[in-house]
């Protein structure tokens, strides 16, 4: 019984991280409106920087964040910029412009082999920080220390995220062009500079979910994969655009995941997790927590 | 000669030279490189019938290719049914699982669509790759299945030289683009297209937009699947690495869209193009600038969607005209 | 004969109230006017009877069947068709293209939807521009391609949400006389417009609507002569002038 529990525990934190991870695919596309395939890679980019930055300073890993979050932030609002939304602005007419989704796996093809060409494919890790193998025991049951850190990252996050929507002016003009980029527009708000904001927030939070994984995580070019196809189930499911709904999804994941291997084989745990992607396109297509679909 | 009878002669010239290829080329790795650029043209225009018409994004046809390829030689194998018949029932259920997929998600943002059929096609790879037996079949896991080629001839689409196939898979290539042809000049492909662009208005002017899609959807899956049964008795082994990859997926949906989706040409330029391009880098870089061929692809794909959202087929098919409408200008000018 | 009748129509988003039961019956061959201030919920009202929204509460026949809740697609079929007061042309393709989509609401043949196409775009003098890309088109002409996209259907009903609004004065007057003309051809037809000289000149019955509600009903000369719409809406310079 202690097993599930613990796996339980386990799971959540796991789950919040993941949550984490998505946090920045579901801020994007409520704004946007399209899904960042690139998603993985920034959060790859993040690991990287974070992980370089642990490694040349041998500053307390959880100290990255000073520096990754606002560089993923600028990289986010950079890339935004020059690389989508020119397409963005050639298909102003395009009610769905399913070509960003494409130019953003472009992005992901560029960023993952650019990685690889100068890093090389071997897996790194930060072998001796202070967070790495910590246990937290509790009776029996022995809790991930640097997991722990993350499912408290990720939720500090998603709550600052949450405040700065509802109560900062940027936040207000962001969730007014994502209800409606028409009338924002005729409001005085500029679209594409909210995108750019959207998707730097969106970067940035990737950069604090990377912080959070690189104490216990390998890095290396193709981690951002695993994390995309994760991401793409848990915003769905969460509900694309709904922040809290990112975190939920996150850590229904993280529980099917630790839970599951207690009675069946990891795969099938994975199955699951497909599977119940599909059974809730169904049943709720606007995810568990996700408004009703707009059109 | 006036535009039109230029295009006809065109069109059966690039025929009977595809046709009377194999009697030049005689090298075998020639003519498997060629059925391969073939099958990826078929693919892509496979594609393209949802892909490029109807305005969607399905980003997991390798699951299609898995469908069929592993129903004709599971049938094949342990009950020695033709695969002539396996590609049919592969197709019927590559249909099934993509009107599954369509149903719930046309109705949404492209968005929903997109990630489901990736995550249908990932899933459908998790399971194979996992396990050995789905009930009384077997599926043999992450070693996949070998086709012993033994009882060889038409009946059990087995050759022993390449031409057969070479023949096969230009058919079917000829088939799709004509049946694409058909479509587009039809009410169907007028709804899709309409459909497509501004699903309100194609609603109230009649179109049952979500239907229009799942019957695309249906097209597609089915002659995809198809496909799989070709590749499957082509190289006479399939692994879920290779034909259910997500790789592949995106690989299909790339090419389509930088030769130019929702039209007839781009799909099979995209192919004809970029599949020797990209196997070109890959062997010319891979060793020393591991990744550099996705590199550049990336790099095409953005600056393609930049430049030419419609794909390369148009500036290709406004120099194709400006060079007829020069020869019709000499010949009849004088 | 009544063609359209809605009873007690109610809609609502959230808590607003865009349409409040709201009652109005057009006999066959009229011109029917719709005219509110903005945000009257005028539109909406469109959308409900065109099956894009279902209404919160009401009754709407057409043809003598009750169509609440019905799919746009369908109502089409029957007869029902309508414009969008923003554009919707399908940008990448032709004039031409544009009309046959809805041509074929009637027919299978291409060749058939071709033909009914152009010879819509010919009564609308249109044919002249049917080879055009639909994005390349003036605003005046997007206009005239949404009525004949919608006209290609060969509706019972047509729904025209502010064709004119954006044209010239000469393209408004040349406009009326086109909606005289397919009146004429037997559409009955139901419009909103803001431009009153219009619908003044248009209209055998013309209702005003004020936050989803009837505040007058009748000819145009009752409505230019009712207080409570000069008050809501005309304004005083329209009695003036
Ligand atoms: N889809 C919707 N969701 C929420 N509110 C809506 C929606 N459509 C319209 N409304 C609201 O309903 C009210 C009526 O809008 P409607 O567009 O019907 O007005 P209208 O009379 O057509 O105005 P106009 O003359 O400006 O076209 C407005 O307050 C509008 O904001
Ligand atoms: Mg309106």
């Amino acid at each position: 019984m202690y097993y599930i529990i613990e796996d339980t525990i386990n799971g959540i934190l796991m789950g919040s991280i993941y949550g984490l991870t998505a946090m920045g695919l579901t801020i994007i596309f409520g704004v946007l409106k399209v899904v960042n395939f690139a998603h993985g890679s920034m959060l790859m980019v993040g690991m990287y920087l974070a992980y370089w930055a642990v490694t040349l300073s041998g500053m307390h890993p959880y100290l990255a964040i000073v520096l990754v979050a606002p560089a993923m932030f600028l990289f986010g609002y950079t890339l935004q910029n020059f690389v989508i939304k020119p397409i963005f602005i050639a298909e102003k007419n395009v009610r769905e412009p399913l070509t960003v989704i494409i130019v953003t796996t472009g992005i992901w093809y560029i960023l993952d082999n650019l990685t690889l060409l100068i890093f090389g494919p071997q897996y790194r890790s930060l072998a001796d920080n202070p967070l790495n193998g910590q246990m937290l025991e509790i009776g029996e049951m022995f809790i991930s220390v640097p997991k722990l850190y993350g499912c408290i990252t990720a939720v500090i996050t998603a709550l600052g995220v949450y405040w700065f929507f509802q109560k900062t002016d940027m936040g207000r003009a962001i969730r007014a062009t994502s209800m409606d980029r028409e009338a924002a527009s005729l409001m005085g708000i500029n679209q594409y500079k909210i995108y750019n904001v959207a998707f730097g927030i969106g970067a940035a939070t990737a950069g604090i979910a990377a912080v959070t994984l690189v104490p216990f995580y390998n890095v290396f070019p193709t981690v951002g994969v695993l994390f995309d196809i994760k991401g793409f189930i848990i915003v769905v499911l969460g509900g694309l655009g709904s922040i809290g709904g990112a975190l939920a999804g996150g850590i229904i994941i993280g529980i099917i995941e630790s839970v599951g291997p207690q009675f069946m084989t990891a795969t099938w745990t994975e199955a699951i997790v497909y599977g119940l992607f599909l059974v809730v396109l169904f049943v709720k297509p606007s995810g568990l927590f996700g408004q009703k679909h707009d059109w | 000669m006036n535009y039109k009878n230029i295009n006809k002669v065109a069109l059966v010239a690039i025929l009977l030279i595809a046709f009377g290829l194999p009697l030049v080329i005689r090298s075998a790795t020639y003519l498997h490189i060629l059925v391969l650029l073939f099958f990826y043209a078929y693919l892509t225009t496979s594609w393209n019938l949802v892909g490029g018409f109807a305005g969607v994004l399905p980003l997991g046809h390798a699951a299609f290719v898995g469908i069929g390829a592993y129903t004709s030689t599971i049938l094949f194998l342990q009950y020695g049914i033709s695969p002539w018949i396996g590609m049919l029932v592969g197709g019927v259920l590559a249909t099934i699982a993509g009107i599954l997929i369509g149903l719930p998600t046309f109705k949404m943002r492209g968005a929903y669509f997109a990630l489901a059929t990736i995550a249908f096609a990932e899933g459908f790879r998790v399971i194979v790759e996992n396990i050995d037996y789905i009930g009384p079949f077997k599926i043999n896991g992450p070693r996949g299945l070998q086709i012993p080629p033994l009882d060889i001839g038409l009946a059990n689409f087995m050759f022993a030289s390449k031409e057969p196939y070479y023949y096969i898979i230009l058919i079917m290539l000829v088939a799709v683009v004509v049946l694409t042809y058909v479509i587009s000049r039809s009410k169907l492909g007028y709804y899709l297209n309409a459909g497509g662009e501004e699903p309100e208005a194609a609603m109230a002017l009649g179109v049952n937009v979500a239907r229009a899609k799942l019957i695309a959807m249906a097209m597609s899956s089915f002659l995809t699947a198809m496909a799989g049964t070709f590749y499957a008795q082509f190289t006479l082994y399939i692994h879920p690495k290779s034909i259910i990859s997500l790789d592949l997926s995106f690989e299909i949906a790339f090419i389509a869209l930088i030769g130019g989706r929702g039209s007839i040409a781009g799909p099979i330029l995209g192919a004809l193009l970029l599949r020797p391009v990209g196997d070109f880098s890959r062997i010319y870089f891979g060793d020393t600038l591991p990744g550099m061929h996705l590199i550049i692809f990336g790099l095409v794909l953005i600056l393609v969607m930049h430049y030419q959202p419609r794909g390369l087929q148009e500036p290709l098919t406004r120099l194709y005209n400006n060079l007829i409408r020069r020869i019709t200008h000499n010949t009849t000018g004088r | 004969m009544v063609l359209l009748e809605v009873r007690g129509m109610t809609k609502e988003f959230g808590g607003l109230r865009a349409i409040d039961s709201l009652d109005l019956t057009i006999e066959k061959g009229q011109i029917f006017g719709l005219i509110g201030p903005n945000g009257a919920g005028k539109s909406t009202a469109f959308n409900c009877i065109a099956g894009a929204f279902a209404p919160t509460a009401g009754v709407i026949t057409f043809n003598n069947e009750t169509i609440n809740g019905q799919k746009p697609w369908n109502l089409c079929k029957k007869g029902l068709a309508r414009t969008f007061q923003i554009v919707k042309p399908f940008a990448s393709k032709s004039v031409l293209y544009n009309v046959m989509v809805a041509s074929f609401a009637t027919t299978n043949s291409r060749q058939v939807a071709e033909e009914k196409a152009i010879k819509v775009l010919e009564s609308l003098n249109f044919a002249d521009k049917k080879d055009i890309l639909s994005s390349n088109l003036t605003i005046a002409d997007r206009k005239r391609l949404e009525i004949a996209r919608a006209l290609a259907t060969e509706p019972k009903l047509l729904l025209l949400d502010e064709v004119m609004a954006g044209l010239r004065p000469n393209e408004v007057d040349e406009m009326v006389e086109v909606l005289k003309k397919i009146r004429e051809q037997g559409t009955t037809i139901f419009v909103i417009e803001h431009i009153m000289r219009a619908i003044m000149a248009l209209s055998d019955r013309i209702v005003v609507i004020q936050f989803g509600k009837k505040i007058a009903e009748g000819t145009p000369k009752e409505i230019a002569n009712n207080e409570n719409v000069i008050k809501a809406y005309l304004g005083e310079d329209y009695v003036a002038a």
